[in-house]
């Protein structure tokens, strides 16, 4: 009695005989759902298992332009140094290089940069052999130090302009290091 | 005992609410799904990302000329530049460039559909001088402003690599005039 149309015709052939049927209407009536959920969850869990929330993100980095090298004051210079097992040397200025660790790096940052405002000029130099993970730990740090001093100079009514380079370690600058 | 537990055969519960918030799942989780294009099955690595802070930049999906720093899984001392562009078009243009055909031969074309393999640092300037004009030209084409993009360098490595491999290709991007690109990295946890 699936056929929609026989079913009308073959209802008013037998409205006649039995009446009582006229009365029955098809309220309320339920459709198993269990396998429809049952197919629903299993594509839901293999989607769910298949996708990737995180994507990459990205650091902005950027490379000073090939032109002659600028002069720049000693006192502006805000140093830091990596050497090739890692450990990390800081210093400004003149300054005698002083070993520091990662987590104290931002807040050394912060002081620095505070105490000469937009004038202080960071300078990276990475030992070729460290690994690419420190560097972008250091990167990360400075950019954090970031949000800091940009606030704290706001509050100034000041403009952040970031002064940030990475320059090469040079023979010189592994000697000063090397013993510490 | 005077109570009879009654017995509850058969009873029913509606499933219509729980079938409505299936499927809400189901299709949002079937259009956030990505799945490996050719390109990540063609390649034997898999780079470990460094980890960094949390921040809102998300690497673009297109309209990115990605240069991959990795390991080889077969050979871990074995590291090499892997240069792809995101946009096909652009990257057959790069591909055919006159200032490649010196040591992009057909049969290297062959071999690097989607990426192209060196470890030659010079091999790699080239590419990213020949993507900066082609991406010039490729974008002169295009009628309306709003269809051209600019293209965006980034820098994908593994986080074991020495940082040799990337101050090599710092002095690339200074010696090719582009002096903005970006780092890949992943989320910290």
């Amino acid at each position: 009695m699936a056929g929609g149309g026989e079913l009308g015709g073959g209802g008013r052939q037998k409205r006649g005989k039995h009446s009582k049927r006229k009365t029955k209407k098809r309220v309320g009536f339920r459709i198993d759902m269990t396998p429809l959920v049952d197919i629903t969850f299993l594509l839901l869990t293999f989607f769910m298992f298949v996708t990737t929330l995180t994507t990459p993100q990205i650091m902005d980095m950027a490379v000073p332009p090939e032109t002659e090298d600028v002069e720049v004051a000693e006192s502006k210079l805000f140093t830091i140094r990596v050497r090739g097992d890692g450990k990390i040397f800081y210093n400004q200025a003149k300054d005698a290089p002083q070993p520091i660790i990662l987590k104290d790096l931002r807040n050394q940052s912060i002081k620095s940069n505070l105490d000469l405002k937009n004038e202080l000029i960071t300078v990276l130099k990475i030992d070729d052999n460290v690994n690419y993970e420190t560097v972008v730990n250091i990167l990360d740090e400075l950019n954090l130090a970031e949000i800091k001093i940009t606030q704290a100079l706001q509050a100034e009514k000041l403009n952040r302009e970031r002064k940030f380079t990475i320059a090469p370690l040079t023979d010189i600058d592994k000697e000063e290091i090397i013993g510490l | 005992m005077p109570k009879v537990k009654m017995k509850r055969t058969g009873f029913v519960i509606d499933m219509t609410p729980l079938v409505d918030i299936t499927f809400l799942l189901l299709t949002f989780f079937m259009f956030t799904a990505k799945f490996k294009s050719d390109a990540d099955n063609e390649q034997k690595f898999q780079i470990k990302r460094p980890k960094s802070a949390a921040d809102t930049s998300k690497l673009p999906e297109k309209d990115v000329a990605v240069i991959k720093i990795a390991l080889d899984s077969t050979k871990v001392a074995d590291t090499a530049y892997y240069y792809s562009v995101s946009n096909p078009e652009l990257w057959n243009l790069v591909k055919e460039d006159p200032s490649l055909s010196e040591w992009l031969t057909p049969a290297r074309k062959e071999l690097s559909k989607s990426q192209i393999k060196t470890i030659k640092v010079d091999e790699l300037e080239a590419l990213v001088k020949a993507t900066r004009t082609q991406s010039k030209a490729f974008n002169a084409m295009k009628k309306s402003k709003a269809e051209q993009a600019s293209l965006k360098f980034a820098v994908d490595a593994d986080r074991r690599v020495r940082f040799k491999w990337i101050a090599d290709v710092m002095e690339v991007m200074r010696r090719s005039r582009q002096t903005q690109f970006n780092f890949v990295t992943d989320k910290e946890q």
